[in-house]
């Protein structure tokens, strides 16, 4: 299977989102805190983040780096954070997007109303085209204890280009959307 | 509060489009976004093409969306039950609304029972449909747009003009100052980035406060029962989450069978509209996401079943609102979405609001359709939309009769001896008004435009001279040629084939077309002598009468299927009798009404043997580009041709009937270029109409005045001596356009521009 991390990259930055690839987590943990939306040193994360496989282990690697964690709660307390951490299922070289899937709400404001908002996805769910994606819907939104019952693609931040047709990033949700693409082998160690 | 550059759809259309028409502002912004957004368009399908391979060529991608909306539509009861059966078991809660009014009353029933007074909408055609909004506000309930563009277009109190975006008709200092009035103080009129930073802010008091989210549906998918949303912004998702209750309105249109085909929608949705390859946000959402939420889908009926019930209309059903009939319309351009249209604006919208809104609300912005036929070669989903615009419109002139001057000429040219008449008489009473020359100038009419006939004729000659009748038409002049054909005399032609042996074995027959034969003799002419050049032999049966085009363009039935019919029996008689190998004309919009306009007219009024009988027919007719191109430079034959002095310029104007329903794109720039060794330059926007489409110019000289200046001003741009184009209601169009604005261009038929390089 051909790298389609390059393609990846192209076409996020092509829509204004930035992308990394990572060795592992100490490298994300370096990114994210060395960024400038964390010049508070704080980031907002779903709650119940460090029970996620491998992402958990992150939580104490950014502590190391000084930055103070804080679980999303409601919508007003997350509202214009700096910064914000989600992990998505997927991501889609052929558009440069991830795909979120949160059932619970405190998750999915994360992504919606902080103003930088990264994104972890493993190299190993980088998959080629959105029919890809497609294909795994019917086995995510169906019945049962494990349903997903909201589903976003998201593809680069928020804009707009309803005044003159200028392009203007940032309107409801996030400014910056930066996604780390984690090796997997070093993810999982 | 309203401003005054605010156009309210309930306004009368003419009114409205008086408006629209003096609205600089929005000429400007829409005639900036449409070559933009052609160009963009093309290049982002072909890069996914080049990308993953003819499967996803923008041919092949709505072949499928085209199957799997089919589908949907075909097998509604099932689709349905199937989404149903799955959003339900998701814990969605579903509502069937019969009428706008059904829906309106549940969404309010369940605010009032819960409580809620502010409602937060992301962007639903539907609800503009049923109109929502105002339904809740006259009940005490507030609901905000969150979309950008629809909230300003709310707080101007007026509907989006377009339906992906709304408020393209507004300059940044209009929305400044809108802003400014809203929120309180003083908002920049320049900066756009801190007037969207106001719109977050703002918003964000509302999404926080609101009891309800209400957003549209882009996809109701069936395997999940999962309803889809796109959008850029991000607040259809703040939308569909923030609020505890999230109610979707959706038509019975959206329905889709799997995930895999609403992904090719989303490819084509998105390319069409924003000629992005994807928005930012693409939501698939499978009832509440907790148990504590509640989720409503309302699905709306309000003339569907209606539409699904017709066997031509239930094609529309197929529309996914992406809007691309509308960016590629040349008459929206000129007037935009509240004037072309009813709520539903572009193409889509003339083919739909006689279902949603009542024939009455689509009598003025049909009349503004130029049968281009443009919009059905970008539409994402293949739906026949000129034809049904015309469909409209012959309801339209059902109830409400045609204009008096309408009447007037489709009469004449319905009843052959009558026109012949008019028309020779026309020849002499013109010369008042002509001096003998060709054409009629509203200069020149002098103390004859006090009578009150000149001065109607006068407003539609002011911007382009119209054509004076030819002393001698072509069908007097081919007989000096030998070429007549008459079936009560069939010695003349017939009996001269063995003297008239060419290099092309052929023979065709020669159908000139109204236009040529009676105001450009010449150019039918031409057309001859390059033919024979070429060795071909031609006949011109006299029978020939008008084809019909007018009346059918105009939605006059009646006298359209009486042209028809006449002009098939003529050409059968004639092919027959003279056993020629082509029915030939170099006028596309004829070729066009007779081997695809007839078909269509016959199959709807059940004419079996007429269709039949034009079915056979139709095979034999070929436009005269094609048949250059197809058989005579293929043969071999080589036409005695001079070479061009230096200083010719060519360029070329593509007729709407020639690319958008030919095909016809490299033809006659091959001929230009390859055989008459001419420079040719391309202008821009040479696809795009030229103004006099169907009967616009009749109608709305306004509109087909503007129209013809841009392509005029086009075709200057390019430094070009002469602008050629192939079908003769252009030219006719071009060259009044040329003469009124005494520019200098010299405006010629392709077959007259080889003719004039003929040895």
């Amino acid at each position: 299977m051909s790298d389609l991390y390059p393609q990846f990259q192209q076409r996020l930055t092509a829509v204004g989102g930035e992308c990394y690839r990572v060795a592992n987590l100490e490298e994300a943990a370096a990114i994210i805190a060395a960024h400038d939306a964390l010049a508070q040193k704080e980031i907002v994360i779903p709650p119940r983040f460090c029970e996620l496989q491998p992402w958990g282990a992150l939580l104490p690697l950014l502590s190391d780096q000084g930055i103070r964690i804080r679980e999303a709660q409601s919508a007003a307390s997350v509202a214009d954070a700096p910064a914000g951490l989600s992990t998505a299922l997927l991501a889609v070289a052929e558009t440069g997007s991830v795909l979120l899937a949160e059932n619970a709400l405190e998750a999915r404001i994360v992504g919606m109303l902080t103003l930088t908002h990264f994104v972890l996805v493993r190299a190993g769910d980088l998959v080629a085209m959105l029919d890809d994606m497609g294909a795994r819907l019917p086995q995510l939104t169906q019945s049962g204890a494990q349903q997903r019952h909201y589903i976003s693609l998201v593809t680069g931040p928020s804009r707009t280009a309803d005044i003159e047709r200028t392009l203007t990033v940032g309107v409801q949700g996030p400014k910056a959307l930066c996604v780390l693409v984690v090796n997997d082998q070093k993810a999982e160690l | 509060m309203t401003t005054h550059d605010t156009i309210d759809e309930h306004q009368p259309f003419e009114e409205r489009l008086h408006h629209a028409l003096a609205d600089e502002q929005l000429r400007t912004a829409l005639g900036r976004f449409a070559p933009s957004w052609r160009a963009s368009r093309q290049n982002v399908f072909a890069a996914e093409e080049s990308d993953y391979g003819p499967d996803y060529s923008f041919a092949s991608m709505r072949a499928r969306l085209r199957e799997a909306k089919d589908y949907a539509i075909e097998h509604q009861p099932e689709v349905l039950a199937q989404f149903k059966e799955r959003a339900q078991a998701a814990g969605a809660i579903i509502y069937e609304a019969k009428t706008a009014g059904d829906a309106n009353r549940y969404v309010y029933e369940l605010c009032r029972r819960k409580g809620i007074d502010l409602v937060v909408k992301s962007k639903t055609m539907v609800s503009e449909e049923i109109e929502l909004n105002a339904y809740l506000e006259e009940r005490g309930i507030k609901a905000v747009e969150t979309d950008l563009g629809e909230w300003v277009a709310q707080l101007n109190h007026e509907r989006p003009s377009h339906m992906v975006m709304p408020i393209i008709h507004k300059t940044r200092q209009q929305v400044g100052g809108i802003l400014t009035q809203a929120v309180g103080r003083e908002i920049s009129r320049e900066d756009i980035a801190e007037q969207v930073a106001v719109i977050r802010v703002e918003h964000r008091k509302s999404f926080l406060n609101a009891g309800m989210g209400v957003s549209g549906a882009n996809a109701l998918i069936a395997e999940g029962g999962t309803v889809m949303l796109v959008t850029n912004e991000g607040n259809a998702d703040l939308v569909t989450s923030l609020p505890p209750v999230h109610v979707v309105l959706a038509g019975y249109d959206k329905l889709i069978g799997t995930f895999a085909e609403a992904v090719t929608q989303m490819r084509l949705l998105v390319r069409s509209a924003t000629a992005q390859p994807l928005t930012t946000y693409t939501t698939f959402i499978t009832g509440p996401a907790t148990p504590e939420r509640e989720m409503h889908i309302v699905l709306v009926d309000n003339g569907r079943s209606e539409m699904r019930a017709d066997p031509r209309f239930k094609d529309a059903l197929r529309c996914i609102r992406c809007a691309a009939c509308a960016n590629i319309c040349p008459p929206y351009q000129q007037v935009g979405g509240h004037v072309f249209g009813y709520i539903y604006s572009g193409a889509i919208g003339l083919v739909v609001t006689p279902f949603h809104h009542g024939l009455d609300a689509d009598a003025g912005p049909q009349s503004l359709c130029v049968s281009c036929n443009a919009c059905e070669t970008v539409c994402p989903v293949e739906i026949p939309l000129p034809s049904l615009i015309l469909d409209v419109r012959n309801r339209v002139v059902e109830a409400k009769k045609l204009p008096w001057i309408k009447k007037l000429i489709f009469g004449a040219l319905a009843r052959p001896r009558l026109f012949d008449l008019v028309a020779r008489l026309a020849s002499i009473g013109q010369l008042p008004v002509t001096w003998g020359g060709r054409y009629v100038r509203a200069r020149n009419f002098g103390a004859l435009s006090r009578l009150p006939i000149m001065s109607t004729l006068s407003k539609l000659a002011s911007w382009r001279s119209l054509p004076a009748f030819a002393s001698r038409p072509l069908r007097d002049r081919v007989k000096a040629r030998g070429i007549s054909y008459s079936h009560k005399n069939t010695e003349n032609a017939t009996q001269r084939d063995t003297t008239r042996v060419g290099k092309l074995n052929l023979t065709v027959c020669y159908f000139a077309g109204c236009m040529t034969d009676r105001l450009y003799p010449e150019m039918g002419e031409a057309v001859i002598r390059v033919l024979e050049a070429a060795g071909v032999r031609v006949i011109f049966p006299q029978r020939q009468n008008c084809c019909g085009l007018p009346a059918l363009n105009s939605g006059d039935r009646r006298d359209g299927v009486a042209m028809a019919q006449q002009t098939v029996a003529a050409l059968e008689r004639a092919l027959e009798e003279s056993k020629a190998d082509y029915i030939l004309s170099a006028s596309t919009s004829c070729v066009v009404t007779i081997v695809q306009d007839y078909i269509r007219l016959f199959e709807d009024l059940d004419y079996r043997g007429w269709l039949k009988r034009t079915r056979a027919l139709a095979e034999k007719v070929i436009d005269f580009t094609n048949f250059m191109e197809r058989v005579v430079l293929p043969s071999g034959v080589t036409l005695p041709l001079r070479t061009p002095e230096a200083g010719v310029v060519i360029t070329y104007h593509d007729s709407c009937q020639s690319c958008n329903c030919l095909g016809l794109r490299s033809q006659a720039r091959h001929i230009v270029q390859d055989l008459l060794k001419l420079e040719l330059r391309e202008m821009p926007q040479s696809d795009v109409c030229c103004g006099f489409g169907g009967s616009t110019s009749l109608e709305h000289p306004e509109v087909a005045e503007r129209l013809l200046n841009n392509k005029l001003h086009n075709a200057e741009s390019t430094g070009a001596t002469v602008l050629v184009a192939d079908n003769p209601g252009c030219l006719m169009h071009l060259r009044g356009g040329v003469d009124a604005g005494r520019r200098r261009l010299r405006v010629l038929h392709l077959a007259q521009l080889i003719a004039e390089y003929l040895e």
